[in-house]
C-alpha cells in the first residue's frame, strides 16, 4: 500500500449563498485549493480522478449524477468521477475513497470535494431533507427530528452522568468564540455580541450570556436543546488534493501525511443502541485510525469533532479517547478544549459557528487541520507548534463515522 | 421471509413485532431479517406485549412540515419488557412540563393511524 499525502485544501465561506448553485460553490472552493498548492498544479495534467461528497443534491437542487457534472464544470470531463454519500459525513467518504484510490496505486493524484447547497429550501423543507438520514420506517413516522435525536442522547447523558443543559453551553460559548476569529465562518460573533445585538434590536436587557441563552430569543427546538445548541443551515463547498507520498514534493514541501484512517457504523435507529451516550461508529473508527497511525489519543495536538449539536462534541470527545466516559463535559468546562487548552477542539468554530453545509463539512474540517499544522491559522493559531491533528466527521445520528489523522511533513 | 410490510401490518393489528433467531435465540425488536448476534438469516416472528418503560425522551418544538400543527409533542425511546427498544410518540403527559416526565415510567403501546401511516404511540400506563 502506498503512503498518502494531502497537498492542498480550499473552501468557500460557509453561510447563505443565495445567488450560487452547488456547482458554483464547488468551482469557488476548487479555485482556492488550486491557489493553495505551494508549487502549483496543472489540473488537466495532474488530476486522475474526482470524488464528490454531497448528501442530497436530489432534494436540495433536483440534481443527480454529481460526479460527471462536477468533472464537466471543472473542465475535467473524461476522468473517472462519482459522488459519495454518507449523510453529514459525505465528504469524509470522498476523502476515504480518494485515500483508497491513491493508496492502492490506482491513481497518483485524486481530487476530493464536498458540497451542499441547502438554502434553496425553507426550514421545514431542510428539516425534511436532512431527516432522510434517519430511519424512515422506525423513526421518522414518530415525528422525530435531528435535533430531537440528539436531544434524546443529551437526556440519557444527563441521566447517566451528571450535567445539565446549562453545562452544555460551555460548548456553545467556546465555538462561537473560535468562530469569531474565522473569516470563513457563518457566525463570526461571540454569544455576548449576539446577545448585545438582540438586546438593542428588541429593547430588552440580559444580565449575562446565560440570561440570553435561557431567554425566548434562544427558543427550544427539541427539549432540552435550544436554537444555539444546533448547527445552522448553510451553503458551502470544500476541496482537497491527495497524492502518493512519492510525488507530493512536486507540489509542496509542506504536505500533511495521512497516517490514520478509520471508518465505522452503528444502527441507524437510536432505539437499536444499548447506550445513547456513546457512538460505537466513532469508537470503531477511532480505534482503527489510532492503530494504523501507531499513536494514542494523547498524541493528538488538535482535533475537529462533529458538533452538529453541542452534546455531540462532548460525546465524541469521549469516544475519541480524549477524556474518560462521562468526563467530556467537565473537561470542556475546565477549558481543556478551548484554544489555549491541552486538547483544542473545533478551533475554527466547529459546525456550530462555522456553519454546516453537511456534504462539505468533512473536508472543511481537514481545511482547519491543514492551517493549524502548517502554522497558518492566524488569530486562532494554537500555540506549541502542533504536529498531529485529527478529524472526526459523523453521518446522521452518528450511524456512520470517519476519523482521519494527519501529521505535518518535514519542512 | 419477514419484511417491513409485516411490521407495518403488525402495527395496524396493534402489535409490535420483533424477530427471534432460530439459531441462537437472540430477540430483536423491532424486527430484523438477519440476526445481529450470529448472522443467521433463519429468524421467526416474535410478538411483544407492547409494554415497557421510558428510557429517554424529548419534546419537539420545530417539526417537519407534516407534523407542524402537532407541536409541541413528546417523542421517547421505550425499553420493552421483552428486551429491545423502540421509538414512539408519548401521550398521557404534558409536553409543556417536561420536568414531570420521568425515565422509568411504565407505558403501553397503542397504534395511531395518521393518514396513510401508522404511528407508534405509547401511553403512560397509570
Amino acid at each position: 500500500m502506498k503512503e498518502v499525502d494531502l497537498i492542498s485544501v480550499g473552501m468557500t465561506n460557509f453561510g447563505k449563498h443565495f445567488d450560487k448553485t452547488g456547482r458554483d460553490l464547488l468551482i469557488e472552493a476548487a479555485r482556492e485549493a488550486i491557489t493553495h498548492v505551494d508549487k502549483g498544479i496543472d489540473m488537466k495534467r495532474d488530476v486522475k480522478a474526482l470524488c464528490i461528497g454531497y448528501f442530497t443534491p436530489d432534494l436540495f437542487e433536483h440534481q443527480g449524477h454529481i460526479g460527471a457534472l462536477s468533472a464537466e464544470w471543472l473542465g475535467l470531463s473524461g476522468i473517472p468521477a462519482f459522488r459519495t454519500e454518507s449523510a453529514c459525513a459525505s465528504s469524509s467518504a470522498a476523502l476515504a475513497t480518494g485515500y483508497f484510490a491513491v493508496a492502492s496505486g490506482m491513481y497518483d493524484l485524486v481530487m476530493v470535494a464536498g458540497v451542499e447547497k441547502m438554502t434553496n429550501l425553507d426550514t421545514p423543507g431542510v428539516t425534511n431533507a436532512l431527516s432522510i438520514a434517519a430511519d424512515d420506517v422506525f423513526e421518522l413516522t414518530t415525528g422525530i427530528t435531528f435535533p430531537g435525536l440528539f436531544a434524546l442522547m443529551a437526556q440519557e447523558y444527563f441521566e447517566k452522568y451528571s450535567g445539565s443543559w446549562e453545562d452544555l453551553q460551555t460548548v456553545t460559548l467556546k465555538n462561537h468564540h473560535n468562530g469569531s476569529l474565522n473569516s470563513k465562518a457563518q457566525f463570526q460573533a461571540e454569544i455576548s455580541a449576539i446577545a448585545e445585538k438582540t438586546a438593542i434590536k428588541k429593547g430588552v436587557t440580559f444580565k449575562d450570556e446565560m440570561d440570553f441563552l435561557k431567554s425566548k430569543y434562544n427558543p427550544l427546538v427539541a427539549y432540552p436543546l435550544r436554537l444555539f445548541d444546533c448547527s445552522p443551515i448553510s451553503d458551502g463547498a470544500s476541496v482537497a488534493f491527495l497524492t502518493s507520498r512519492e510525488i507530493s514534493k512536486r507540489f509542496t514541501d509542506k504536505p500533511l501525511h495521512i497516517i490514520g484512517v478509520g471508518l465505522g457504523t452503528d444502527t441507524i435507529s437510536l432505539s437499536g443502541r444499548p447506550d445513547l451516550t456513546t457512538s460505537k461508529a466513532t469508537e470503531n473508527a477511532a480505534v482503527a485510525a489510532y492503530k494504523m497511525a501507531r499513536i494514542t489519543p494523547e498524541d493528538i495536538d488538535i482535533a475537529e469533532v462533529h458538533d452538529c449539536f453541542t452534546i455531540n462534541e462532548v460525546i465524541l470527545s469521549e469516544d475519541l479517547g480524549f477524556f474518560k466516559k462521562g468526563e467530556g463535559l467537565k473537561a470542556a468546562q475546565e477549558g481543556r478544549t478551548s484554544l489555549s487548552g491541552d486538547k483544542p477542539i473545533n478551533t475554527d468554530g466547529g459546525l456550530k459557528s462555522k456553519g454546516h453545509p453537511v456534504g462539505a463539512t468533512g473536508i472543511a474540517m481537514v481545511h482547519e487541520i491543514w492551517l493549524q499544522l502548517r502554522g497558518e491559522a492566524g488569530k486562532r493559531q494554537v500555540k506549541g507548534n502542533p504536529k498531529i491533528g485529527l478529524t472526526c466527521n459523523v453521518g446522521g445520528s452518528s450511524a456512520s463515522a470517519m476519523v482521519f489523522i494527519f501529521e505535518r511533513g518535514e519542512k | 421471509m419477514l419484511t417491513v410490510q409485516n411490521y407495518v401490518n403488525g402495527l395496524k393489528d396493534n402489535k409490535i413485532l420483533g424477530t427471534k433467531c432460530k439459531n441462537c435465540g437472540n430477540i430483536m425488536i423491532p424486527l430484523k431479517p438477519v440476526c445481529s448476534k450470529c448472522g443467521s438469516f433463519d429468524v421467526e416472528e416474535f410478538e411483544t406485549k407492547g409494554k415497557g418503560v421510558i428510557r429517554s425522551f424529548t419534546v419537539i418544538y420545530v417539526a417537519p412540515e407534516k407534523f407542524k400543527d402537532k407541536v409541541p409533542y413528546v417523542v421517547a425511546i421505550i425499553n420493552l419488557d421483552e428486551g429491545g427498544a423502540i421509538m414512539g410518540r408519548l401521550t398521557g403527559v404534558d409536553p409543556n412540563k417536561p420536568e414531570n416526565i420521568k425515565v422509568g415510567t411504565k407505558v403501553k403501546f397503542e397504534a395511531l393511524v395518521e393518514g396513510e401511516e401508522v404511528v407508534v404511540v405509547f401511553r403512560v400506563d397509570n
